[in-house]
């Protein structure tokens, strides 16, 4: 039988999934990206400052990626880079951006997969907001009518956790976290302006000043949301995977893995970050270096004027809806599929030879869970990948606080040269992101974005190979093929940004 | 630009009509001072759909403390359908929306956070039917439509000159459809969340704010930016940012605090920690009905080698 999961919710965006079921088994899943807005168009003939701006209009959600891609671009086309300050400025305003975004994916999108809401019908302690909670659910329930208690119910249905503690611990959290999230994005804004949208990042640093009334504000907002980091969501994580270990060898992409690196440790954008970049080949114990020119994106079932494989520079954008079935291109690198986001990030970064304080502090969960490192490559691989990454990206934010020299400029001069080009490579939350400009005039003639869930939701290539989302889903059993719950759960472990893959 | 000009007898009837929809017909006044009490009966119903938007606005809604997000989605209004929070999803989606869109599930309200494509109704699908279907459906089933954000408003960067969708903004819609329907926009790219719930807990306590020209509430966007701008003395005694990340009045950086109408000097964003002066980021004008939308009207004033034109 054929069932269409769309409209998919607790997700950003527009994202429908045509799957075929077969004896409860899903033998074809494609993903559909439905919503176009032609960013790349828009761009071209614009001043190249407008870029860091409008190109966080992409996505609300990881604005800060964007804006940072789109400045790392511009200083390589301008031939200039940040000073010290203002780099780090730049990564504590992402940093924060990162840990919100995997505390809501968890929480706000992901959980309710899991957690029985319903429980908190039978809640008999005292917390405010869990009565407050319950005797809204109460009295909406009572009145009869449909759709009364939404947006909690109705829900999906399936196997649900039992435990009442459980469940009433996890929606609890699920309140705290909106808290935490608004606290960690408050950090980002203090040097970003604001959020969503950051005034303040340009190409050669951040214009708010490193001041010590700044950081000290900036460290204490990081600090509880690190506390709640190690001492509820982690711990949320494992109890979810305690309950559900199947889900370790369930959600496998079937292609190889992607980063392009988190955090310059220094001024070049170039040198050494956190989280290196490369390429791991799915089962290889190797990490390629990044290239840029590996990548290229094809057009055999989006909805565009069709094309081959086509390298950024030379990119194009002709949309055609009569064609295809989605609006998300399909990147490939080195004609290879890839899973990008946090559980490719440390992979690949487990891999490398420099990332040794990674791949230490990874070794310590897979040996602790008795898991292998492309088990990562899963739907609770995932979620832990998030846990961890947002651990170790905590731990540096307080750290790259100390480095920062009051007084000392944030932000480099430059002048707009009438001709040049650059790539701008980062980890957004969802993993690996991609920005191209190239000018002519001084203005912009020619601007391309790879973005993580284009690699993530990306339909089947000109080859008739499905992307690594449409590939975790096919083989996967679901008890009601009409519903699918653990379809949600597959699809919510990659955090799909439908704004993103299209833009 | 496309302004829709109400008067005060146009702002009576609106109020009148949304006074029906809250439950206290005959509204005397636009603006009453006692607060009204609300149960969970009379708290009005919100269906929240996106169109070509990047959930800005929706996150930036959950930037708020005081009160929380639980308590303006549960108490101040009840948010029935948003696709990033709703537990129900695919069909089970659809049914809830087409039962409210369809006029079966009682009063309730549009929020729309996103511009349309007019031109190209393809790029935006929920479920089967373009997303501009959606809204002119709901243009006669909803008591009222609250545009969010400035893409919703006016057009914003999706409907930005170059954009390939024909995308236009949620008035502009109505007014291609011939849809009249008591209408509220809030911009901003994104919307300050104070705008947004203070705006939808003004409407169930008092009723229909008082409205600029273009259907904003007044009292987030009556005001001039440049005018109340912190750094104003700045500019009169003209003392001028250089360059980016110098301090003083950002004007000559191509600030365009003196063209665009909201309270930021005084309100603030996140929590009131911040704001994009204060961080000496110049105003890109996210909240004006002209944000984006020229490509020959870049953001900033900056120093540039020389230009060919050819």
């Amino acid at each position: 039988m054929k069932v269409e999961l769309g409209p998919v919710t607790r997700l950003e965006g527009h994202l429908n999934v045509k799957t075929t079921v077969e004896n409860k088994v899903i033998v074809d899943a494609k993903c559909e990206g439905e919503m176009f807005r032609g960013f790349e168009r828009i761009l071209q003939g614009r001043h190249p400052l407008d870029a860091q701006q409008i190109t966080q209009r992409i996505c609300g959600i990881c604005p800060y990626a964007h804006g940072l891609a789109s400045s790392y671009a511009q200083e390589e086309a301008y031939r200039i880079t940040a000073p010290a300050n203002g780099r780090i400025l730049q990564n504590l305003i992402q940093g924060a951006n990162h840990l919100y975004d995997y505390l809501l994916n968890f929480y706000q999108l992901s959980a309710i997969d899991f957690i029985d809401v319903t429980a908190i019908l039978k809640y008999t302690g005292k917390d405010r907001d869990l009565i407050h909670l319950r005797d809204w659910v109460k009295a909406k329930l009572a009145n009869g009518k449909a759709h009364a208690a939404a947006p909690f119910l109705p829900r999906l249905s399936g196997d649900y956790v039992e435990n009442t503690d459980i469940n009433i611990g996890a929606l609890k959290n699920y309140l705290v976290a909106l808290d935490i999230q608004r606290k960690s994005n408050q950090a980002s804004a203090i040097f970003g302006g604001k959020f969503p949208h950051a005034t303040s990042i340009f190409p050669g640093g951040c214009t708010q000043e490193a001041r010590i009334d700044l950081i000290l504000a900036y460290k204490a907002l990081i600090e509880e949301v690190r506390a709640f980091i190690l001492d509820t969501y982690l711990p949320d994580i494992m109890a979810i995977a305690s309950l559900y270990p199947a889900y370790w060898n369930i959600g496998a992409s079937k292609g190889g893995f992607l980063s392009a690196g988190l955090f310059p440790l220094g001024a070049d954008q170039d040198g050494k970050r956190l989280f290196s970049s490369g390429y791991v080949a799915n089962q290889t114990a190797a990490t390629a270096p990044f290239d840029c020119n590996a990548i290229t994106e094809e057009t055999a079932h989006s909805r565009y004027a069709p094309h081959g494989p086509e390298k950024l520079a030379a990119g194009t954008l002709v949309p055609d809806p009569s064609r295809g079935y989605s609006w998300i291109k399909a990147p490939r690198y080195a004609g290879q599929v890839a899973e990008v986001g946090p559980a490719a990030r440390l992979i690949v970064s487990y891999h490398h030879p420099e990332d040794q304080r990674v791949r230490g502090v990874v070794d310590g969960y897979l040996k602790k869970l008795n898991l292998t490192i492309f088990q990562l490559n899963s739907v609770l691989g995932r979620h832990l990948s998030r846990g961890i990454s947002a651990t170790l990206i905590a731990d540096y934010l307080l750290e790259a606080c100390e480095q920062l020299t009051p007084g000392q400029p944030t932000m480099a001069a430059h002048k707009i040269p009438a001709t040049g080009e650059g790539f701008g490579l980062t980890e957004a939350s969802r993993g690996a992101l991609l920005h191209y400009l190239r000018l002519r005039n001084g203005v912009i003639e020619k601007y391309e974005c790879v973005v993580p869930t284009t690699w993530n939701c990306s339909p089947r290539d000109g080859k008739e190979v499905p992307g690594p989302l449409e590939s975790a889903l096919i083989g996967l059993h679901v008890a009601s093929p009409e519903e699918q719950l653990e379809s949600l759960r597959v699809i919510h472990s990659f955090d799909p940004c439908l704004a993103c893959a299209v833009h | 630009m496309d302004e829709i000009k109400i008067d005060r007898r146009q702002a009576l009837r609106l109020a009148a009509a949304l006074g029906t929809m809250f439950g206290f017909s005959a509204l005397p006044e636009p603006i009453q001072a006692a607060l009204r009490p609300t149960t969970a009966e009379s708290v009005p119903k919100i269906i929240y759909l996106q169109g070509l938007s990047c959930t800005g606005c929706s996150i930036s809604l959950l930037q708020t403390a005081t009160p929380s997000p639980l308590a303006y989605i549960t108490t101040y209004s009840n948010l029935s359908f948003h696709a990033d929070l709703s537990a129900a999803s695919g069909q089970q989606a659809l049914t809830l929306i087409d039962s409210f869109i369809d006029g079966k599930d009682g009063e309730y309200y549009l929020a729309i956070e996103g511009a349309i494509p007019a031109g190209m109704p393809e790029a935006c699908m929920i479920g089967s039917k373009p997303f501009g279907e959606y809204v002119a459906a709901g243009a006669k089933t909803a008591a009222g439509i609250i545009a969010i954000g400035t893409c919703a408003s006016f057009g914003g960067i999706p409907s930005a000159e170059g954009n390939p969708t024909g995308s236009i903004s949620v008035p502009a819609f109505l007014a291609q459809r011939h849809l009249d329907k008591p209408l509220i926009t809030i911009p901003g790219c994104p919307a300050h969340p104070d705008w947004v719930w203070h705006t939808i807990t003004h409407l169930v306590k008092i009723g229909m704010p008082e409205l600029t020209k273009s259907r904003s509430p007044k009292l987030f966007f009556g005001g001039n930016l440049h005018n109340s701008c912190p750094r104003y003395h700045c500019f009169q005694e003209e003392m001028f940012a250089e360059k980016l990340g110098d301090p003083g009045c950002l004007f000559k950086l191509g600030c365009l605090g003196p063209i665009t109408f909201a309270d930021c000097p005084t309100r603030w964003w996140n929590g009131g920690r911040t704001w994009c002066i204060d961080a000496n980021a110049p105003c890109i004008g996210c909240a004006s009905p002209t944000f984006a939308l020229r490509k020959d009207f870049p953001f900033y004033r900056t120093e540039s080698e020389s230009r060919t034109t050819s």
